[in-house]
C-alpha cells in the first residue's frame, strides 16, 4: 500500500480529534505527526474571532456607560456586576414557552412521560396557570394557558434522553399519537422518535449518538421551528439576536435540511417546514445581557414590536418581538441577585 | 515570553484604566487569549469557556477601582476571578442536573499551579500565533478547528480541492509547530 501523505494523515487525526474518535494507530509510530497532533489538539480550544470581538465592544461600552455616569460613582459597579448574571437561575438562555389549553394537564403529561419536575406555579384566580416552570433532564419549559390574548401555541421540541423507547412509550400511554417510533435510521445518526401529543405540541425523543453538530454539553431541551424560507431566519437570528449559526446543512439549492443556532448558552434548531412538519408559531423566551439593545436591534432586524422594554415584577427587565414567521421572542435580563 | 513585556507593562495600563474605563481595551488585549486558554482548558465546553470569559472581563472592569497593585500580578486576579466563575458554573450545573462523571479535581481548584500557568501561557501564545498566519492558512484553521467544518465543506466555500485543502491544513500546522519551537528556543 502506497504511503499516505503526511496532509492525509494529519488531517485523519484532526477528524478523529474533531469527532472525539480514537485515531487510528500507526504501525509505526510517527513522530514528526506526533508533534502535529500536539499543536492540532490546543487549536481545539481555539477562541471564536466573533466572541473575542463582540466581547471587546461589550466591554468598551460598558466602559464609557460608567464613564459618563463616572459622578455617581456609588452604586455603578454593583450595577455593572449585576448585569453579567443575565439568565435567571435554572434557565439557560432559549426557553420554549408553552400555552395550551389544559395547562395543568399538560405538566402531568409532561411528568409522566419525561420525568419532569414542576418548580414553579402562578395560578390565576379562576384556577388556570397564569405561569408555571418545569425542568426536564438540563433543561427547562415555561408553560401557560391559553387566553384571548395570548391563545394557544404548540410548538416543536428535541428532547434528548437517556432512553428514547421508554419515553416514546410513556407518550403514546400519555395520549400522545406516533409520527414514527425510535429508529436508528434518522439521517441525523441519533436514535430518534417522534410523536404529537394530545395539547399539539410535537416531541422529537432522540439520544444522541456519535457526533451531533451542536455545543458540546447539549441542553436536553431545544426548540425545533418548522419555517418557510428557512434560509432567511438565519440571518434574522444573527441580526437580532446576535445568534450563531454552528452546522448549516443546505441541499444544492439552498433549502436548509437542518441548522443549530446558537443564542448564548442554548441552542435551537431550524429546517424548511416540510410534509407533516408545517409551521407552529411559537413563544421563546430568551435571557439577554441587555433587553433594551437587543430589542432595539431585533427591531433593526425586521422584527415588530409586541411589548417595549420595561422593569417586569419579577425582577426582569423584559420586552418582546415578533419575527416575520409569526414567532414571539420575549427577552429578558435578570435583574435580581 | 509574551508574560514578560507584559509585566512591565501591566501596571501602568492598570492605572490608566482605573483613571479612565475606556483604557481597559488594553488590558483586554493583553490578557484575553490567556483567561480564554484558561477557562477552556478547565471546562468541558465552548460556551461554558465563552461565559466564563466574558464574566472575568466584566467583573475586572466593574472592579477596577479596588484592585490594587502589591505584586499580585493582575493576570493572577483575572484567573482567580475565572477559577471562582468556573466554580460557580459547576455548582449551577450540579443543581440542574447532576454530572454523570465528577469533573476533574483541578476544575475546582481556586490556585493555578505553575504547571498551569506554563501550559496556559504556551497556549495563549498559540492562538496569537494563528492570528499571524498567511491569511489562507488562517482561514482553514478557524474554521476547521472552530468552526469544525469538513474538509469537503472548507474546500467548497474556498473554491479548492479537498487536496490542497489539506495541505494548507499541514502546512498552518507546521508553520504553528515552527514558531512556538522558535519561541521557546
Amino acid at each position: 500500500m502506497a504511503k499516505r501523505s503526511l496532509a492525509l494523515q494529519l488531517d485523519e487525526v484532526v477528524q478523529a480529534m474533531l469527532v472525539s474518535l480514537q485515531p487510528r494507530s500507526e504501525k509505526e509510530p510517527n513522530r514528526e505527526l506526533a508533534s502535529l497532533q500536539r499543536v492540532a489538539q490546543e487549536l481545539r480550544d481555539l477562541p471564536r474571532e466573533q466572541f473575542r470581538a463582540a466581547l471587546k465592544s461589550d466591554l468598551q461600552r460598558r466602559a464609557s456607560m460608567s464613564e459618563s455616569t463616572a459622578a455617581a460613582k456609588t452604586g455603578m459597579g454593583e450595577a455593572q456586576a449585576r448585569a453579567i448574571h443575565y439568565l435567571r437561575p435554572g434557565l439557560t438562555s432559549i426557553t420554549p414557552y408553552i400555552i395550551v389549553r389544559g395547562a395543568a394537564q399538560f405538566i402531568e403529561f409532561l411528568k409522566s412521560s419525561f420525568e419532569a419536575t414542576e418548580r414553579m406555579r402562578v395560578p390565576t384566580p379562576d384556577g388556570k396557570i397564569m405561569h408555571a416552570e418545569v425542568a426536564i433532564g438540563n433543561g427547562a419549559i415555561e408553560v401557560s394557558d391559553g387566553s384571548e390574548a395570548y391563545p394557544a401555541a404548540p410548538q416543536a421540541i428535541h428532547l434528548y434522553v437517556d432512553d428514547p423507547d421508554a419515553a416514546y412509550a410513556r407518550t403514546l400511554q400519555g395520549g400522545a399519537t406516533s409520527f414514527y417510533a425510535p429508529t436508528d435510521d434518522h439521517p441525523s445518526g441519533d436514535r430518534w422518535g417522534a410523536v404529537k401529543d394530545p395539547f399539539g405540541n410535537h416531541w422529537y425523543i432522540a439520544k444522541p449518538r456519535g457526533w451531533t453538530p451542536g455545543p458540546e454539553g447539549l441542553r436536553s431541551v431545544q426548540p425545533y421551528l418548522h419555517l418557510r424560507e428557512a434560509d432567511k431566519m438565519i440571518p434574522f437570528l444573527e441580526a437580532a439576536f446576535g445568534a450563531e449559526a454552528m452546522g448549516v446543512h443546505k441541499s444544492p439549492e439552498g433549502i436548509v435540511h437542518h441548522a443549530t443556532i446558537r443564542i448564548g448558552n442554548a441552542t435551537l434548531e431550524i429546517d424548511e417546514a416540510h410534509g407533516e412538519f408545517q409551521p407552529m408559531p411559537c413563544h421563546l423566551h430568551i435571557y439577554v445581557p441587555d433587553t433594551d439593545a437587543v430589542y432595539a436591534q431585533a427591531l433593526r432586524a425586521g422584527a415588530s414590536s409586541i411589548d417595549a422594554p420595561r422593569n417586569a415584577p419579577y425582577s426582569d427587565r423584559a420586552a418582546g418581538v415578533k419575527d416575520a414567521w409569526g414567532n414571539s421572542w420575549f427577552m429578558a435580563t435578570y435583574l435580581g441577585q | 515570553m509574551p508574560l514578560g513585556t507584559g509585566q512591565i507593562a501591566e501596571p501602568r495600563l492598570v492605572q490608566a484604566a482605573q483613571s479612565d474605563p475606556a483604557k481597559f481595551d488594553a488590558l483586554y488585549e493583553l490578557h484575553f487569549e490567556r483567561v480564554y486558554a484558561f477557562a477552556a482548558s478547565r471546562v468541558r465546553d465552548r460556551a461554558t469557556a465563552e461565559d466564563v470569559t466574558s464574566e472575568v472581563f466584566h467583573k475586572a472592569l466593574a472592579n477596577l477601582p479596588t484592585y490594587e497593585w502589591r505584586g499580585v500580578p493582575f493576570l493572577a486576579w483575572l484567573l482567580r476571578i475565572a477559577a471562582n466563575a468556573i466554580v460557580d458554573h459547576a455548582k449551577r450545573a450540579a443543581r440542574e442536573l447532576p454530572a454523570p462523571d465528577d469533573p476533574p479535581e483541578q476544575a475546582n481548584d481556586p490556585n493555578v499551579q505553575a504547571s498551569e500557568m506554563r501550559a496556559i501561557e504556551h497556549r495563549a501564545l498559540l492562538f496569537r500565533l494563528v492570528g499571524q498566519l498567511p491569511a489562507i492558512q488562517k482561514q482553514v484553521v478557524l474554521e476547521r478547528f472552530v468552526e469544525q467544518r469538513s474538509i469537503k465543506e472548507i474546500a467548497q466555500r474556498l473554491g479548492k480541492t479537498e487536496g490542497a485543502v489539506k495541505q494548507l491544513q499541514l502546512r498552518a500546522v507546521q508553520n504553528l509547530r515552527a514558531q512556538m519551537e522558535g519561541s521557546h528556543g
